[in-house]
């Protein structure tokens, strides 16, 4: 068995094929490297520059999100995503800058590894192994191997190793020079809690093109010609690259019957004009009716009919953020019918990006949002609700003018030197490994069906 | 003799296995990415058409609304993931648009990472060009290696007319199979109760569908080059194949990745003081102003000034923005130049360019935004202080964005048409003295 994954290395190693992989290989990791390297530095900057003008505010704060600095081995939409957030009491929050700013460019994929293994390194596990049996049927030379003392299993493990050894040395070579470079430009990154992460993402990368060394020997013992098998190889590539993956989001939209966001906005005003305006514009009439007597009353009476309108607006902006954030997971799931969602979403996981991290996120501010207006309301003695929206208008109090304004949060002017800090739960291995857990499995069950099927379409094959 | 070649070949290709797989596979992703992409278009016509009839007309504050693109169930562009409104007032000239909610881009693509859109575009760029390299390949090669081109050119037949019949029998198949998944696609989209199709969209299609044609026939004459230059037909593929990926998917990204990360562009902060710095002369008469006017003072005089200084704060603020957007189409050139050997970048940017789906369109539009704040909405504002009973009684202006014609929509594609048919002409004319040159022993 040794003598023929030996053999079929160096015969890999001789093709186009594995020419070609390697100077892709070398030329995308090095670009990996620099591109993420640079990446990091201008957002790190900017974040350092941000934390440094940190200044505690009882109204308002601005809060940058720590950038993450191995995003180059998934990116995971990260860099797609806000880098600071204007924060106010109750939970408001907006993004402070539109990203990405580059938006004219095309939109393309991040050339992370998972992008290159994904893409790249899948295609060219398919070239190396559509050739493997139906190749040596066509030359005559399988039924030469098999006679002699040399099991099909063996044969066909052999040539399975054979592929994924040979496309593994390219992988090891570019993931070399992109941690080099890296290293050279960001030593801090170096750490062994990162080995650990690119060992693991390499697993799973094994894991992954071991799914289409499979499936490419699958189809190269059911079909005769290679031209056909390579042909339809590239089709369910296409489909499980491509296709399964892209049509997700809009099959997801389809489904879920969750509200579009026109049907969003549309219910957003009413409701406003209800839930607010109405309850400000009653005030007169109860003004007339005696209800309100003094000043302070009618003022407190303002206040209260503008937050509980607002509590209405934030309860139902709240319902369409966790609606979307349903149907993204319906999305992720459609997905997951294709292994190559199922490798994205473990190398996002593993590499502390994507939609998990962006839970923890949203978590930690939620949980950061909490701290801060308990210290408002222990410093103020009040806590006030503010969203993008006020009003100011007069009411008449016994021919007077009284004149009424949506309330705003107060500056607090003492000591704030235990005012609360926004902390980021740092991403560990063992919690991405856990979230990743289903992804990993369906992608090893993949890999046994796939297995199975070879191996078993083999034995039944007629070699002549 | 080229007839009797044609006809043979034709025959070929059509009883041939891969032909028959890889034509069902287009067809079926042609009718599954049309449907699906209609029906998105569908539900974002009835927002677009119900924001439009729902809409309150605020003199003030004037939401202006973008209609989606019919061609964009062809091609997505950016049609889907630029946002479609636009809110004007005298503070501000918007840059950018931005969804319904007021979020700045639509909330599909944070479900998805590192995952594209599949539209007809996408199936000529990516499907029928593979499918072209696997039915070219073996035209040359396969006749060399099993021996019947020495037979074929011992009979009185030029080796022109050999080439000339095989390409042109290739090419019939090709483009005739592209035509049928593109008459499907248009079918469907057809019969759909929301598509509108009118004669100068008619026009794009057919333009659309002649780009793509002209792309296809770029790859077909490049795998007739690698079938006549390379000797075993499984070396041409191979060879086709790495081509492939260079050119359709790492080339083109290759392109972008470079210009997103070596032009440089002004930092939010830089912007940010930019604007400040603009407008710091008058930012105490603006406040003298601002505050008369809110402490009671409603003379027309001090009013106009008001309105004049907030006016003149937002065209130079628009002006710092328009500089930006500047840099940013600069950004979008380099990468275009990088790629311009890229048969795939070229056909990417003729057809959003066809549609009205590329980000030309989108700054076209948002031209009319600005035309529009600094002719009618200002000339109605001015009204409210020159003369209220008038401004009372006068209605919202109507915005207006004409649709850029299709003449221009051609002038602006033709150099890439250009760069497409010399490459294509190129391939033909190697393979072709290749050919000639041959030793088909």
């Amino acid at each position: 068995m040794r003598t023929i994954v030996f053999r079929e290395i160096k015969d890999h190693i001789q093709s186009l094929q594995f020419v070609v992989l390697l100077l892709f290989s070398v030329v995308l990791f090095a670009a990996n490297g620099i591109v993420f390297a640079r990446k990091f530095q201008a957002e790190n900057a900017a974040y350092s520059a941000a934390a440094a003008q940190f200044a505690p505010n009882t109204q308002h704060l601005f809060l940058a999100r720590q950038p993450n600095p191995i995003l180059f081995l998934a990116e995971g939409g990260d860099l797609g995503r806000p880098t600071s957030y204007y924060m106010m009491a109750k939970g408001y929050f907006s993004a402070s800058a539109p990203r990405p700013r580059d938006y004219k460019l095309p939109d393309i994929p991040k050339l992370d590894w998972s992008f290159i293994v994904k893409t790249i390194f899948s295609l060219y596990v398919v070239l190396l192994g559509y050739a493997a049996v139906c190749g040596e049927k066509e030359q005559g030379t399988l039924r030469l191997v098999l006679s002699n003392p040399v099991g099909r299993v063996r044969f066909l493990a052999a040539k399975y190793a054979a592929i994924l050894a040979t496309a593994l040395i390219p992988l090891a070579v570019g993931c070399i020079i992109s941690l080099g470079i890296l290293g050279v430009s960001l030593p801090q990154i170096l750490t062994w809690g990162l080995a650990s992460r690119v060992l693991a993402l390499l697993a799973l990368g094994v894991a992954y093109l071991s799914f289409f060394a499979f499936l490419s020997l699958l189809v190269s013992s059911v079909l005769r010609r290679s031209s056909l098998a390579l042909l339809c190889l590239l089709a369910a590539w296409v489909l499980f690259a491509v296709l399964i993956p892209d049509t997700s989001g809009i099959l997801a939209e389809k489904f879920a019957k969750v509200q579009s966001d026109y049907d969003a906005a549309k219910s957003i005003g009413p409701m406003i004009e209800k839930e607010v305006w109405a309850k400000i514009g009653a005030l007169q009439p109860r003004i007339d009716k005696g209800e309100l007597k003094t000043e302070e009353a009618i003022k407190a009476e303002a206040d209260k009919a503008f937050e509980e309108g607002q509590e209405k607006v934030r309860f139902f902006e709240k319902s369409y953020e966790d609606s979307l954030a349903q149907r993204a997971a319906l999305a992720r799931s459609l997905a997951r019918i294709s292994p190559v969602a199922l490798f994205q979403y473990a190398a996002e996981d593993l590499a502390g990006s994507g939609a998990h991290r962006e839970e923890a996120f949203r978590e930690d501010l939620r949980a950061y949002s909490r701290q801060f207006d308990a210290y408002v309301l222990k410093k103020n003695g009040k806590l006030v609700g503010q969203s993008n929206w006020s009003f100011s208008t007069t009411v008449k109090l016994a021919g007077k003018d009284v004149e009424i304004r949506s309330p705003r949060a107060e500056p607090y002017r003492g000591d704030m030197s235990d005012f609360p800090r926004l902390v980021e739960r740092a991403a560990l291995l063992g919690g991405g490994l856990k979230n990743a857990f289903g992804d990993i499995s369906g992608l090893l069950l993949w890999n046994i069906v796939m297995a199975f099927l070879a191996f078993a379409v083999f034995l039944r094959a007629d070699v002549r | 003799m080229i007839g009797v070649i044609y006809k043979r070949e034709i025959l070929d290709h059509l009883k041939s296995a891969k032909f028959l797989i890889g034509f069902g596979l287009t067809l079926a992703i042609a009718v599954a990415a049309t449907i699906i992409n209609t029906q998105d278009y569908g539900r974002r016509l009835q927002d677009y058409r119900a924001a439009q009839r729902d809409l309150e007309r605020n003199k003030f504050e004037v939401q202006i609304f973008r209609p989606p693109e019919v061609l964009s169930v062809l091609v997505q562009g950016k049609d889907r993931s630029l946002g479609n409104t636009a809110s004007v007032n005298y503070l501000n000239i918007p840059d950018r648009l931005t969804g319904y909610m007021s979020e700045q881009s639509t909330p599909r693509p944070k479900s998805l990472s590192g995952f594209g859109s599949v539209d007809f575009a996408f199936l000529v760029r990516v499907i029928f060009s593979l499918l072209v390299i696997f039915l070219a390949y073996d035209t040359v090669a396969e006749e060399k290696q099993s021996g019947t081109l020495m037979l074929v050119l011992a009979n009185a037949l030029p080796r022109s007319s050999l080439l000339v019949g095989k390409a042109a029998a290739g090419l019939t198949v090709v483009l005739g199979s592209f035509a049928a998944a593109a008459a499907v696609a248009v079918l469907i989209m057809m019969v759909h109760p929301a598509v509108d199709l009118s004669g100068a969209d008619a026009a794009r299609i057919l333009s659309l569908v002649a780009a793509s044609a002209l792309y296809l026939t770029v790859f077909y004459m490049l795998s007739l080059l690698v079938s006549t230059v390379v000797k075993r037909p499984a070396i041409a593929l191979m060879v086709l194949l790495q081509l492939w990926i260079f050119l359709v998917v790492v080339y083109p990204n290759l392109g972008v990745s470079i210009a997103e990360n070596f032009y440089k562009l002004p930092t939010n902060r830089e912007m940010a003081e930019k604007k400040v710095a603009a407008f710091a002369s008058y930012g105490d008469e603006l406040k003298k102003v601002q505050a008369a006017h809110f402490g009671g003072d409603r003379s027309t005089s001090n009013g106009m000034r008001y309105l004049e200084l907030q006016s003149l704060r937002s065209r130079l603020w628009n002006d710092v923005d328009r500089e930006l957007s500047l840099r940013l189409s600069g950004q979008l050139e380099r990468a275009r130049w990088i790629s311009i050997l890229s048969p795939a970048a070229l056909f990417n940017r003729v057809v959003e360019r066809y549609a009205r789906t590329d980000i030309e369109e989108y700054d076209r539009f948002l031209a009319s935004v600005e035309r529009y704040w600094k002719t009618k909405y200002m000339d109605l504002q001015v009204l409210f202080y020159k003369d209220l009973p008038a401004y009372r009684k006068a209605a919202t202006p109507p915005f207006d964005h004409p649709a850029e014609g299709t003449s221009e929509a051609w002038a602006a594609a033709a150099p890439q048409i250009v760069v497409l048919a010399l490459l294509a002409l190129i391939f033909f004319a190697a393979a072709s003295t290749a050919f000639l040159r041959k030793d088909v022993r």
